[in-house]
C-alpha cells in the first residue's frame, strides 16, 4: 500500500516536471518602434496558439542602445534566440564571428515560401541564409505642398533645381530654414552622402571601395568622392541647412518640419507617422534629386533591408526560424505593414493593408526604384564608417575641405584593410 | 599512568578579535574580487591582445595597443579634455562652492536653508537628466540660452553651443559645474562650520574682517577639506562619462571626447576591444594613483 501512496504523492511533481520539460521558450529582441508592441503582441499570440507549449518572450530596446546591447548579449551565455538586425556589415560581422545561426535548412518549409530570393540575399553569406528580412526602410524628401504652392515653388527633380529651391526659399524669407538637418548624432548627413556617392559615382564604382577589396593605390581615390562632399558644401552655400546642424538633434529637426517652420526635410519612411503624431499630415514626398552629370542611376533609391537573425547559441533554432517564418507569412507581413508601416518583404496581401496615404505612396514608389542604395554606415567597416561620420561633422562646421575629408577616410580605409 | 594532556595555549582576546575582523572583511573582499579585481585583471590582460567585441579570436600584440594609444591623436585629445575638465571643475566647482559656502555661512542671515537646498538640488538629479535638460537649453533652434543672448543684442555662436568645437568643451564644464557645485558647497560648508568662532572674534579685534578674515582664517582652516574636495573633483573629472555621452557623445569631431567616451567608442562602436582595454588601463592607472593620493591626504587630515 505504501508504495502506491508514495507514487500518488509524487504524481503532481512528475506531471509538473514533464510539462516543464516539454515547454519551450524563445526570447526575441526587437527595436522600440511605433506599432511594434501591438504587432508583437498579436503575432506572438497567434504563434503560441499554433504551437502549444511554446512561449515567446519579447524584449524591446531603443535604436542606439540596441546596437551595443545586442553585441554584448550575443557573446554572453543567455542571448536572445531571435534578434533584430540590419542587413550589411552589422549582420556580416556576426556571421564571421560565429554568433549567427545558419537557418537555410528551415527555409524551404517556412520563410523561403513567402520571401523572394532578392530580399533573402540581403542576409545571405556564402550561399547560406543567416536571417530573414521583414522589411526595408527608405528615405524621401517630405515637403509642405501649401508652402510650395503659395510661393510658386515646384518640386525639384535635379540637384541644381534643388539648390535653386533652397535659394528661392531663403529669398522669400531668409529666416526660414529650407531643410533642417539634425546631425547631432552624425548619421543624418551620412544618409545624404550615401545618396550623393551613389548619384555621383554609381554603385558599381563604389562596390570595391566599400568592400575594401580595391587595390591600396586605388582605394577611395576616385575624385567622385570629393565631388560628392562638394555637393554637401554646395547645399550649405545655397542656404539649405540651418547654421548649427551639428548641434541640432534629429528630433528637433523633425519637429521643425512638423510645426511647418521649415518646408522640407529628408527623412525616413518611418517619419510620416511621427509627423502625424505631432499634428501635421498634409505633407507630400519626393525622391532624392537626380544629378544631370552623375554616373549613378537616377532611379536608385535609399533602401536598407532589416530583419531577424537567430543566435548560434539558441537551443531551439528550428523554433526560432519558425517564429521568423511566422512574421513573414502572408498574414504576418500584412499585419506588419498595417501596424508598423514597414515596406514589407512579402507583399502578397499588401492590397488588404489599410495603410496611411504615405505608406501607400512608399510601397508604390519603391516598386519603381531601379536600384537600391544601402546606407554606408551599414555597408562599411566600422572604422571607415566612423571616419565618414566625423568628416561629415567637420565639413558642416567648415573645419575640413572635401579633399581633406577623403584623405582621412582613405587613411582609415587603408588601416582597416591592413588589419 | 595516564599521559598528561597537552593543553592548547589559550588565545588572547586580542587575537580572537583580529580573527573575527578578518572574517567580517571577507564578504566585502569577495565582492571586490568579483566586481573589481577580476574585471581589472581581465582588462589588463585583454589590453595585450587585439580582439573585437564579438570575435572569438584573441591575437597577442604585446604592448601594441599602448603604442597605438601613444600615436593616437584622439587619445591625447581625450586625455587633454579630461585635464581641462579637472582643472576647470576645480576652479568652477571648488572655487564657486567655497565662495557660496562662505556666503551662506557668514554672508547672509536669512534663507540659508532655502539657498542651500536650491544650490544642492542639481546634485540629486541624474547626470543623464541634467544633460537632457541642458540639451534643450542649449539647442540652437529652440533653446532659451540663444533667446537670452539675442535679447541683449549679442549673437550666439553660429555653430551652436555644443556644435562649435572651440566652445563645446567649455559648455560641458558649465553644465558639470551647475550640477556639482552644490555638492562642493555643502562639503565646504561643513568644514566652515567646524571653524571655532573665537578665531574670527580674535581676528576682528585685530581689525581683520571680511575678505581679510576669509583669506587668513577661513582658507587655512579649510585646507584639508579643500584638498579632499579637489581630489574628489579630480577623480570625478577623469571618470566623467554619462554627462558627455548624452550631451555631445564626444563630438563635434572628437572636440569633447574624454577617455571614458573614447573607451566606449572604441569598444562598442568600432569594436576594438583590445585597444579599448589599453585605454581603460591608462584611465585605471590614473584613477588608482588619485585614489591613493586621496587616501593619503584623508589619513593625514
Amino acid at each position: 500500500m505504501k508504495p502506491i501512496i508514495g507514487m500518488l504523492a509524487l504524481a503532481p511533481t512528475i506531471v509538473l516536471c514533464a510539462s516543464v520539460a516539454s515547454a519551450q521558450e524563445i526570447k526575441i529582441w526587437t527595436l522600440v518602434q511605433e506599432g511594434m508592441p501591438e504587432f508583437m503582441e498579436g503575432t506572438i499570440s497567434t504563434f503560441e496558439a499554433a504551437n502549444p507549449g511554446v512561449t515567446v518572450v519579447n524584449e524591446s530596446f531603443p535604436n542606439e542602445a540596441y546596437k551595443t546591447q545586442i553585441q554584448v548579449a550575443l557573446t554572453g551565455s543567455a542571448p536572445p534566440d531571435v534578434f533584430f538586425n540590419w542587413a550589411g556589415e552589422d549582420a556580416a560581422r556576426l556571421v564571421r564571428d560565429g554568433l549567427a545561426a545558419d537557418i537555410s535548412a528551415y527555409g524551404a518549409s517556412g520563410y523561403a515560401k513567402t520571401v523572394g530570393e532578392g530580399w533573402l540575399s540581403s542576409f545571405a553569406f556564402d550561399g547560406a541564409n543567416y536571417g530573414v528580412p521583414t522589411d526595408a526602410v527608405s528615405k524621401y524628401f517630405y515637403y509642405d505642398p501649401a508652402f510650395f504652392s503659395d510661393n510658386d515653388l515646384s518640386v525639384p527633380e535635379t540637384f541644381d533645381e534643388f539648390l535653386a529651391t533652397c535659394q528661392a526659399i531663403r529669398t522669400i524669407d531668409s529666416s526660414i530654414v529650407p531643410w533642417p538637418l539634425g546631425n547631432s548624432e552624425r548619421w543624418k548627413l551620412n544618409h545624404v552622402i550615401t545618396m550623393l556617392n551613389q548619384r555621383v559615382l554609381g554603385l558599381d564604382a563604389l562596390a570595391a571601395d566599400y568592400a575594401l577589396t580595391a587595390p591600396d593605390d586605388e582605394l577611395f581615390t576616385n575624385p567622385g568622392y570629393v565631388e560628392a562632399w562638394q555637393k554637401v558644401v554646395d547645399m550649405q552655400d545655397a542656404g539649405c541647412f540651418q547654421d548649427a546642424p551639428n548641434a541640432t538633434s534629429p528630433e528637433a529637426s523633425r519637429s521643425m518640419f512638423a510645426a511647418q517652420v521649415s518646408p522640407m526635410i529628408y527623412c525616413g519612411t518611418w517619419c510620416g507617422n511621427i509627423f502625424q503624431a505631432e499634428g501635421y499630415e498634409d505633407f507630400e514626398m519626393f525622391r532624392f534629386p537626380a544629378l544631370t552629370d552623375g554616373a549613378g542611376d537616377p532611379g536608385g533609391q535609399f533602401l536598407v533591408p532589416q530583419g531577424y537573425m537567430v543566435s548560434s547559441k539558441s537551443e531551439h533554432p528550428e523554433l526560432a526560424a519558425a517564429f521568423i517564418s511566422h512574421i513573414v507569412s502572408d498574414e504576418g507581413a500584412r499585419d506588419f505593414a498595417e501596424q508598423i508601416g514597414g515596406i514589407v518583404s512579402n507583399p502578397a496581401l499588401i492590397d488588404e493593408v489599410d495603410g496611411t496615404r504615405w505608406f501607400k505612396f512608399f510601397v508604390s514608389d519603391i516598386a519603381t526604384a531601379t536600384e537600391s542604395v544601402n546606407v554606408i554606415d551599414v555597408l562599411l567597416d566600422a572604422s571607415v564608417a566612423n571616419a565618414y561620420l566625423d568628416a561629415g561633422v567637420e565639413i558642416l562646421n567648415g573645419t575640413m575641405t572635401p579633399e581633406d575629408a577623403m584623405t582621412t577616410i582613405r587613411e582609415a580605409a587603408l588601416a582597416a584593410k591592413s588589419g | 599512568m595516564k599521559p598528561t594532556p597537552i593543553l592548547k595555549p589559550r588565545q588572547s582576546v586580542g587575537v580572537q578579535i583580529v580573527q573575527n575582523q578578518s572574517v567580517l572583511v571577507l564578504p566585502a573582499l569577495l565582492i571586490c574580487t568579483v566586481f573589481i579585481f577580476i574585471p581589472a585583471f581581465l582588462t589588463i590582460f585583454g589590453s595585450f591582445y587585439a580582439f573585437g567585441l564579438t570575435s572569438q579570436n584573441w591575437e597577442p600584440v604585446g604592448f601594441g595597443n599602448y603604442v597605438r594609444a601613444w600615436n593616437d591623436d584622439v587619445f591625447w585629445i581625450a586625455l587633454r579634455n579630461n585635464i581641462i575638465i579637472v582643472l576647470g571643475s576645480i576652479v568652477l566647482q571648488v572655487g564657486i562652492g567655497t565662495v557660496l559656502a562662505a556666503v551662506l555661512d557668514r554672508g547672509i542671515s536669512f534663507g540659508q536653508t532655502f539657498f542651500r537646498v536650491i544650490i544642492f538640488m542639481p546634485m540629486v538629479i541624474s547626470a543623464v537628466a541634467v544633460a537632457l535638460i541642458w540639451l534643450i537649453i542649449l539647442d540652437p533652434n529652440i533653446g532659451i540660452l540663444n533667446a537670452i543672448v539675442k535679447s541683449v543684442g549679442l549673437s550666439p555662436p553660429k555653430l551652436g553651443w555644443l556644435g562649435d568645437p572651440s566652445i563645446s568643451i567649455w559648455m560641458v564644464l558649465v553644465v558639470a559645474a551647475w550640477q556639482y557645485t552644490g555638492f562642493m558647497m555643502v562639503l565646504i560648508l561643513a568644514g566652515l562650520q567646524a571653524i571655532p568662532n573665537h578665531l574670527y572674534e580674535a581676528a576682528a579685534l585685530d581689525g581683520a574682517r571680511g575678505f581679510r578674515a576669509f583669506w587668513s582664517i577661513t582658507l587655512p582652516s579649510l585646507r584639508n577639506v579643500l584638498v579632499v574636495a579637489i581630489l574628489i573633483t579630480t577623480i570625478g573629472g577623469f571618470k566623467v562619462f554619462d554627462l558627455i555621452f548624452v550631451l555631445t557623445n564626444g563630438g563635434p569631431a572628437n572636440a569633447t571626447q574624454v577617455l571614458g567616451t573614447y573607451i566606449y567608442l572604441q569598444a562598442f562602436t568600432l569594436t576594438n576591444m583590445g585597444y579599448a582595454n589599453a585605454v581603460a588601463v591608462v584611465l585605471l592607472a590614473i584613477a588608482v594613483f588619485l585614489g591613493w593620493l586621496q587616501l593619503k591626504v584623508s589619513r593625514r587630515s
